[in-house]
C-alpha cells in the first residue's frame, strides 16, 4: 500500500523540479484576483453602472456603500470563486492532472498539447465539478434550513445542545466534513477521465470505487490541507469585526490572503497528492 | 523549465499592473463612494470622543470639528456634508458646550431655511439640548415654534405628543392631560386644513391616539368609526378594526361588538396577518359570553 508519505515526499520533490506545475493554479489564482479587484471596484464608477443594479436588486443599496460593501466582499467572492471553479478551474484541474502524468512518466512537457487536450475533455471536466459543487451547495444550504426550522418550530434543544451550539460550531464542522467527504469521493474522476481516456460516467463510479478502497488516505489528503483554511473561514464570515476592529479594507486583505492560501497552497496540495496517490496506487 | 518561471513572473507583473491600475484609477476619483471613505475617517474620530466624552482633550475636540467643517465645506451637496454640520453640534452638545451646540444649529437653519423638515429638525435638537440642561421652558418654546411655523412637518406632528409623553414621565398628569387636550385641537385644525388626504387619515388616527390616551375611549371609537366612514375604499382598515375590536372588549365591556368588530375583519381581510390573532381573540370571547 502506497503510504502517504511518499505520496507527499514524490509532490514535493515534483513541485520543486518542476515551477510549471504552479501555473494552472498561478492561471486560476490571478482570474480570482481579477474577480476580486472587480468586486472591490464594484461601488465605484465605471463598474457600478455594470454592478451597481445586480447588488441592489439582490442583497441593497447598502451594499454599494462604504464600509457596507465589505460586508458582502465574502460573499461575493465564494460566490465568483464557485463560478470560475466550475467554468476555469474545472479545465485547469484537467491541465494539472495530464502536467502530473506527464511528469511523472517522464514525458517531455508540451504545455500547449496538454491544454488540448484538457480543452477536449472540457464538457467533462465541466460537468464532474458542477456535480460536486451543486451537490454541495445543496447540502450546505439545506443543513442550517433543516436545523432552523427544527429550532423555530418550537424546539429549544437538540441532543441536549441549543440552536447557538448547532447552527454556530457544529454546523461549520458539519459543513467542513461534508466538503472534505464530497471533494474525496469525486479527486479521483478527473484523473481517470484524463489519464485512463474514461467516460464521464465511469469515471465518476470509478472515483468513487477508489474513494472507497482508499477511504482514510483520501480523507487525509483532503481534510488535511483543509485544515489551513478554517481559521481563515472564521474570520471571513466575521467581516463585520475586521471592520470595526481593524479597517474596512482589512476584509479586501483576508480575501486577498485567503485567495492565495486557497488556488495556490489548498488547491495545488490537494490536486496535486491526490493525482500522485491515485498514479502510485495503479502502479502498484 | 526556465519557460514556466518567466511566463509566471510575466503573469504577475500583468496583475500587479492590472490591480495598481485598476487601484490608482478608482482612488483619484471623486465618486460618492470616495466622499464615504473621507467620512467614515472622521467619523471614527468623532467615535473617539464619543466612547468617553468627558475625558476626551479638548484640543481632540477642535481637531475632530475643524476636520467635520472641512469636510463639509468640501461636500456641500452631499447628504454626508449635512450630516456632519449636524455632528459639530451633536458633539459641542455632548461635550456639554451648550452655547455652542445650539449656535451651529442655528447656523444650519439659516443655511437650510428652505427646507421645513430640517428647520423643524433643528429646532427640536436646540430643544433637546435645553432639556439636558433641565431647562424645560425654553425647551417648550422651541417645540412651540415647530407646532407654530412647521406644523405639517413630521416633526410637527410627532411634537404634541411627545410633550404629552414628556409630562407623562415626568408624572405631571395634570399638564399631560392638557397637552393632549391641546394636541387634539391642533390636529383637528391641521385636519381640517386637508380634508380626505393621507394627512388627515394620519391626523386622526394621532387624534384617536389622544383619546385612548385621554381614555376618552367613546371620543377614540366615534373617531375610528368615522375614519371608517370617511376613507371608505381608500386605505385598509386592519389596524383600525383590531383597535376597535379592543376598546369594546377591554375598555368598553361590550365583547359582542368586539366580535362582531373582528368578524369584519375575518370577512373584509382574509389575508390579513391579523387573521390569527383574531380568530384567537373571537375564540375567547364568545367563551366568556
Amino acid at each position: 500500500m502506497t503510504a502517504l508519505k511518499s505520496v507527499y515526499r514524490r509532490t514535493i520533490q515534483n513541485i520543486k523540479a518542476n515551477p510549471v506545475l504552479f501555473m494552472p493554479f498561478a492561471v486560476f489564482a490571478a482570474f480570482e484576483f481579477v474577480s476580486l479587484i472587480t468586486i472591490y471596484l464594484a461601488p465605484r464608477m465605471p463598474l457600478k453602472l455594470l454592478l451597481g443594479p445586480v447588488i441592489r436588486s439582490l442583497w441593497g443599496e447598502k451594499f454599494l456603500h462604504y464600509p457596507v460593501n465589505f460586508i458582502l466582499m465574502p460573499k461575493l467572492v465564494s460566490l465568483a470563486r464557485v463560478c470560475l471553479t466550475v467554468f476555469i478551474g474545472s479545465l485547469l484541474t484537467g491541465v494539472a492532472t495530464l502536467l502530473v502524468y506527464n511528469i511523472y512518466k517522464g514525458i517531455k512537457i508540451d504545455l500547449k498539447n496538454i491544454f488540448k487536450l484538457a480543452l477536449k475533455k472540457y464538457i467533462s471536466l465541466f460537468a464532474i465539478v458542477l456535480l460536486f459543487t451543486l451537490l454541495f451547495y445543496l447540502l450546505d444550504k439545506i443543513t442550517p434550513k433543516i436545523l432552523v426550522k427544527y429550532f423555530s418550530s418550537g424546539h429549544s434543544k437538540l441532543l441536549f445542545l441549543g440552536p447557538k451550539i448547532w447552527l454556530g460550531p457544529i454546523l461549520m464542522a458539519f459543513n467542513f466534513t461534508l466538503g472534505v467527504i464530497i471533494q474525496s469521493a469525486f479527486i479521483y474522476a478527473i484523473p481517470i477521465l484524463m489519464i485512463e481516456k474514461e467516460s464521464l460516467t465511469k469515471s465518476i463510479l470509478k472515483s468513487l470505487i477508489l474513494f472507497k478502497k482508499l477511504f482514510l488516505k483520501t480523507l487525509i489528503l483532503i481534510g488535511l490541507p483543509m485544515l489551513i483554511y478554517i481559521p481563515i473561514s472564521i474570520l471571513q464570515t466575521n467581516s463585520a469585526f475586521l471592520i470595526v476592529k481593524l479597517f474596512p479594507e482589512s476584509v479586501f486583505l483576508m480575501s486577498t490572503f485567503s485567495l492565495i492560501i486557497n488556488a495556490l497552497v489548498i488547491d495545488l496540495i490537494i490536486t496535486l497528492t491526490a493525482t500522485h496517490l491515485y498514479l502510485m496506487h495503479k502502479n502498484e | 523549465m526556465n519557460k514556466p518561471r518567466q511566463t509566471l513572473k510575466k503573469l504577475t507583473l500583468i496583475l500587479a499592473i492590472f490591480a495598481g491600475g485598476s487601484l490608482m484609477l478608482c482612488g483619484c476619483a471623486n465618486d460618492e463612494y470616495a466622499i464615504e471613505k473621507k467620512y467614515w475617517k472622521i467619523k471614527k474620530q468623532v467615535e473617539r470622543i464619543l466612547r468617553n466624552p468627558l475625558a476626551s482633550p479638548p484640543n481632540e475636540l477642535e481637531k475632530t470639528v475643524e476636520a467635520l467643517n472641512k469636510f463639509s465645506e468640501q461636500f456641500p451637496k452631499s447628504n454626508l456634508g449635512l450630516d456632519a454640520e449636524f455632528r459639530i453640534a451633536n458633539l459641542y452638545i455632548i461635550k456639554e458646550n451648550y452655547d455652542l451646540g445650539r449656535q451651529q444649529l442655528r447656523k444650519i437653519m439659516e443655511k437650510y431655511s428652505r427646507s421645513k423638515e430640517l428647520s423643524a429638525q433643528v429646532l427640536f435638537l436646540i430643544g433637546k439640548s435645553y432639556e439636558l440642561q433641565e431647562k424645560w421652558a425654553s425647551a417648550l418654546e422651541q417645540y412651540k415654534k415647530i407646532m407654530q411655523n412647521y406644523s405639517e412637518t413630521i416633526r410637527g406632528l410627532e411634537m404634541p405628543i411627545y410633550i404629552a409623553q414628556r409630562y407623562k414621565a415626568k408624572f405631571e398628569p395634570d399638564k399631560m392631560i392638557a397637552a393632549l387636550q391641546e394636541a387634539v385641537s391642533y390636529y383637528k385644525g391641521i385636519a381640517a386644513r386637508h380634508p380626505l388626504t393621507p394627512l388627515s387619515f394620519n391626523l386622526d388616527m394621532l387624534i384617536a391616539k389622544c383619546y385612548m390616551e385621554l381614555k376618552e375611549w367613546q371620543k377614540a371609537v366615534d373617531t375610528l368609526n368615522l375614519m371608517l366612514a370617511t376613507y371608505n375604499g381608500k386605505v385598509t382598515f386592519e389596524e383600525i378594526l383590531l383597535t376597535l375590536a379592543n376598546i369594546h372588549s377591554q375598555k368598553l365591556n361590550n365583547p359582542g361588538k368586539a366580535v362582531e368588530i373582528l368578524e369584519v375583519l375575518l370577512t373584509e381581510y382574509p389575508k390579513s396577518r391579523y387573521i390569527k390573532s383574531a380568530k384567537e381573540m373571537i375564540n375567547r370571547l364568545s367563551a366568556k359570553q
